[in-house]
């Protein structure tokens, strides 16, 4: 009898419904999509060993349509699902406190459904939790597209302790902002604009940029961070960022053609290039302007205000699918044999798993 | 997408002058002076506004019965309007039309409208005027969460992406069709989705933020006038007053509306975040809303003073000729 | 000038006026036909081929619509508020339920809500009258739904001849127009000028003249009391028959003269009896020329009930010429 094992699905039912469908042809990911990823999700749970399940009630329409979906007959058991009982504001603090008891409740391990909005607000709050990052749409660098039954097993190896050793989870950078005080994080990029409003969150179009700090940066990644991507990149396990001030085209140094949205992609001016490294105070140069983290523009600031960025290593903690499944694979933990039969990898050329497990 | 000072002000004048205009009507309707059905618009100035920015008088709307907001932002003169809501014969409609039917076709007003979802057509013909005629106009037609369901703006999404026409449908979800719920009616998640099945972009915006409706607005009507074809943009709001004038309300949680005045308030928002930007002065704001003042206390006196509509008026206007 | 028939004095009036003024547009479901398929366009040129060959003259402006009557009809509305004179096809009268809306809360308010400010010059061509064996949904006679609402001005002609004129007048017209045609008289023939010319709303045909008594009528059944009142002669009764042509603006003058002189009146009207143009005009009568009558009125209609399938009893239930004939003869003898 091995000790209860629950894990968190956190999905947000606001996600993914920006200017970006009007300027970038973003996909669309309905709700009846992310629910049929939470079903599939909850199988691969079951399967895996996973006890129990907390989620958080929304008024989108996710745990309605779900306990309808969790009453009718499933091929695969799915383990119990709770919802927590918790007041509903449709908005951030339903994420920020339903984390928080799922945290409190002791989960081996949190899913999230959403983008890299969401990841952001629940990296406030997971502390040392390991998430795993499931993207809903195209349009997120933080979370990959995956599909979510594998997402499921590899989650439940590592919450029930199946997969202990450390190369199953690796932690993340985070990147912070203050103004005046208050603080905020990405954990892809921020990037200041000196535009002087902010109307839909989404970063597209690249005239006024001015700054861009990245705390990790692929050169196959589409968004903001495919700047600095294309011209220093620096993997999510690098110990430093990257810092590019940027200009319009016809006035930097270099011109980089980026994808900074999906379906967009456009010449962005560099000016310089810095490394970042972590808990280095960086300023902010323009007086007056916008923040961008993550490529939505949430924070607008004016030369009164007292504007700080810098580099943390603290970030959340990430469960590696690959590597959970290839550990899978390697130890035979979905394997089990019957003494009685012959076992199939004993036979002919196919005994490398066998040996090595 | 820029905003100078000039914008900045006339959208601020614009959403002030719907608020002070329909708090006025809320404050006329209950001496019993104003007549019949009165819906009104305060809460959700943002979106006219920040939608109608855009466009000028050759550019084309529909509206819904709450429609007050929707033809000061179009450009309709207040006076008239107000004057109009009194069934007087000054009024714009010669007060034969009344607060759910102004229309100002020489401002590209084509009408508030009596029946929900009555918008949809009438602007794919405005649409398909501009396309035939090959002249750059857009239309934009509004309806609200309830409208949204009705066949008319079903079939009318069809058709505006069928004929790929310049018209933009902007869903105006208050959160209730007279007395019921959204999360009742609806059987989508966010009524931009609809836009899927139609093919074309849907998007969400919060429609007490006016920079975020402008932002959106205005890329989907420099699309549809360059021959983009059609967008749906559903704005998330919430109405400060009931269904229409006279309804208590008792459906809708007690603190609801203050919540969203206290701390979402279109207009205030606005402000607040213009004077932060440097984009406009506080001195600039107040002088405007001495003008607001002034021109509805004006419009309610001339509204009062006004002659009703006399008995020969009765059969005139049915027909061009008959 | 030429012997023509009545789809092809449609056909000839939508061009002229798509010709001389390119506000013009015409659309409709199928009245081009083949929009989108792998075949030819223009195929179908309309269910009936009324409109076949305009899409190849005046290309766009010649428009397949979706079945979606609400938004194509509403769409024709608001066009004609916004600087096109569309003409727009509603297939069959009896699809007014799927879009009456946009006709009779939109199309015909405007003006009046607005102050007088609005013009929407829209025609909406329609099909209607039973006797295709097209039962209940595709053969009713609803003009009288349309003439009941201030706003509209309603169009129901009976030769080829005025069709087009009718038809042109109602294009360069500035107010809203249903325009109805009968769909058994697509293939009558009668001699039609070339050239456009107009005939005014409001002003009825007498299309018989004659002393004893006055046959009110309208559509198809213009052709039926013709031949009641052709049978009649024989039996030395002089039917007057007047063509309303137009139901709104109705021309009472015309049918007052007449009943004033005669003395007697037969309505003939194919739509369902209750609240209908027989029973419009025998108030009319009966208000205004009570003093001429030497006879109550006699309305010959069809049944209140809906257009039966079977040929044995869709032949019951449209007026003939028969019964226009026998309701005659019963007034021809009438003594008070």
């Amino acid at each position: 009898m091995h000790k209860t094992s629950a894990v968190g699905i956190l999905a947000n039912p606001a996600a993914g419904r920006d200017i970006r469908r009007l300027v970038a042809q973003a996909s669309v990911f309905p709700l009846a999509e992310k629910c049929n990823m939470i079903s599939r999700l909850l199988s691969a749970l079951g399967a895996g060993g996973v006890d129990e399940v907390y989620m958080m009630p929304d008024a989108g329409g996710i745990s309605r349509r779900l306990l309808r979906m969790l009453q009718t007959p499933s091929l695969q058991p799915r383990p119990p699902v709770t919802f927590f009982d918790m007041p509903v504001v449709d908005g951030a603090a339903d994420t920020l406190l339903a984390v928080e008891r799922m945290v409190e409740a002791g989960v081996g391990a949190i899913v999230v459904l959403g983008g890299d909005g969401t990841h952001r607000l629940v990296a406030q709050v997971c502390g040392d939790t390991p998430l795993t990052a499931l993207s809903t749409g195209t349009n997120n660098v933080f979370p990959a597209l995956r599909e979510a039954t594998i997402a499921g097993l590899a989650t439940a190896l590592v919450a029930t302790g199946q997969v202990t050793d450390d190369g199953a989870t690796c932690s993340n950078k985070a990147l912070r902002v203050s103004v005046n005080g208050t603080r905020d994080l990405a954990l892809v990029d921020i990037c200041v604009s000196t535009a002087l409003w902010t109307g839909s969150k989404a970063v597209w179009r690249v005239d006024s940029l001015s700054q861009l700090f990245v705390a990790f940066a692929e050169a196959d990644a589409v968004g903001l961070s495919s700047v600095a991507g294309l011209i220093r990149p620096v993997s999510r396990r690098d110990h430093a960022g990257v810092r590019l001030d940027l200009a319009p085209p016809g006035e930097a140094a270099m011109s980089v053609t980026a994808p900074i949205a999906p379906g967009l992609v456009v010449p962005v001016g560099v000016a310089a290039v810095h490394d970042l490294l972590p808990g280095e105070r960086q300023t902010v140069c323009a007086p007056q302007g916008v923040i961008a983290l993550d490529g939505e523009r949430e924070i607008e600031f004016t030369d009164g205000d007292r504007v700080a960025v810098w580099l943390d290593d603290d970030g959340p903690r990430t469960i590696d699918v690959e590597r959970v499944m290839a550990r899978a694979a390697h130890s035979g933990l979905l394997t089990s044999t019957d003494q009685t039969l012959s076992n199939p990898l004993q036979k002919g050329d196919s005994t490398d798993a066998a040996e090595q497990g | 997408m820029q905003l100078n000072k000039d914008d900045a002000l006339r959208a601020y004048r614009t959403m002030k002058t719907i608020r002070v205009f329909e708090d006025r009507v809320h404050v006329e309707f209950e001496t019993g002076e104003v007549p019949g059905f009165v819906h009104l618009y305060a809460g959700e100035e943002a979106i006219a506004t920040g939608v109608c920015l855009h466009l000028d008088d050759g550019d084309r709307i529909a509206s819904t019965h709450r429609g007050h907001g929707h033809c000061i932002a179009k450009g309709c003169d207040v006076r008239g309007m107000m004057a109009e809501i009194y069934g007087r014969k000054p009024g714009l409609c010669a007060g034969k039309g009344g607060s759910m039917h102004i229309a100002d076709l020489t401002k590209g007003m084509m009408g508030a409208n009596g029946i929900v979802g009555g918008a949809p057509p009438l602007v794919c013909g405005a649409g398909l005027a501009a396309k035939t005629l090959g002249n750059g106009r857009v239309a934009v037609g509004f309806v609200g969460d309830g409208g949204s369901n009705q066949g008319t703006t079903h079939e009318s999404l069809n058709l505006a992406s069928v004929w790929q026409l310049p018209c933009i449908f902007v869903v105006e979800n208050n959160g209730y069709a007279e007395a019921t719920s959204v999360k009742y009616s609806t059987a989508c998640d966010d009524l931009a989705d609809r836009a899927s099945g139609f093919n074309m972009p849907g998007i969400v915006v919060d429609g007490h933020d006016f920079f975020e409706v402008y932002e959106v607005a205005g890329e989907a009507i420099d699309r549809a006038r360059a021959g983009g074809g059609p967008t749906l943009i559903e704005c998330k709001v919430n109405r400060y007053y009931g269904h229409f004038e006279g309804d208590a309300q008792t459906y809708r949680a007690p603190d609801e509306v203050e919540n969203v005045r206290q701390n979402r308030d279109c207009i205030d928002n606005f402000a607040a975040r213009a004077v932060s930007a440097g984009l406009v002065q506080e001195d600039d704001l107040a002088s405007i809303d001495r003008d607001i003042s002034d021109l509805i206390e004006d419009a309610v006196n001339l509204a009062k003073a006004a002659p009703k509509p006399e008995a020969e008026d009765l059969l005139t206007d049915v027909y061009v000729s008959y | 000038m030429g012997i023509k028939t009545f789809q092809q004095a449609i056909s000839e009036a939508l061009a002229l006026e798509m010709e001389r003024d390119e506000r013009v547009i015409v659309m409709g479901e199928d009245i081009v036909g083949g929009s989108g398929a792998d075949g030819e366009m223009d195929a179908w040129g309309g269910p009936l081929g009324v409109t076949k060959g305009l899409w190849g003259k005046f290309g766009d402006r010649v428009l397949d619509t979706p079945i979606t009557e609400s938004a194509f009809i509403g769409a024709a509305i608001g066009a004609a508020t916004t600087g096109l004179r569309p003409v727009v096809e509603l297939m069959f009268i009896d699809f007014m339920g799927v879009c009456f809306d946009q006709i009779f809360n939109q199309a015909a308010k405007f003006r009046y809500m607005f102050g007088g400010k609005a013009e929407t010059p829209v025609v909406i061509r329609t099909m209607f009258g039973a006797g295709l064996r097209a039962a209940a949904q595709h053969s009713q006679c609803l003009y009288p739904l349309f003439t009941h609402i201030p706003g509209l001005k309603v169009v129901v002609p009976s030769t080829p001849y005025d069709a087009k004129g009718l038809l042109i007048e109602a294009i360069r017209d500035n107010d809203p127009v249903i325009f109805c045609e009968h769909k058994l008289l697509y293939t009558q023939e009668g001699e039609v000028p070339d050239e456009a010319y107009t005939i005014p709303f409001g002003e009825a045909a007498v299309v018989r003249e004659g002393e004893d008594l006055t046959i009110v009528t309208l559509g198809r059944m213009v052709h039926r009391a013709v031949e009641a009142a052709e049978a009649l002669a024989g039996s030395g009764i002089d039917c007057e028959i007047v063509d309303l042509r137009t139901t709104s603006p109705m021309d009472e003058d015309a049918i007052l003269e007449s009943v004033e002189n005669t003395g007697r009146l037969v309505v003939v009207d194919e739509a369902n009896p209750r609240c209908n143009i027989a029973t419009d005009i025998s108030a009319l009568v009966a208000q205004s020329a009570f003093d001429a009558l030497k006879a109550p009125i006699r309305m010959v209609t069809a049944p209140h009930s809906p257009v039966p399938f079977s040929d044995a009893l869709e032949d019951l239930y449209i007026p003939t010429a028969a019964s226009i004939e026998a309701a005659a003869r019963e007034l021809a003898e009438y003594r008070s």
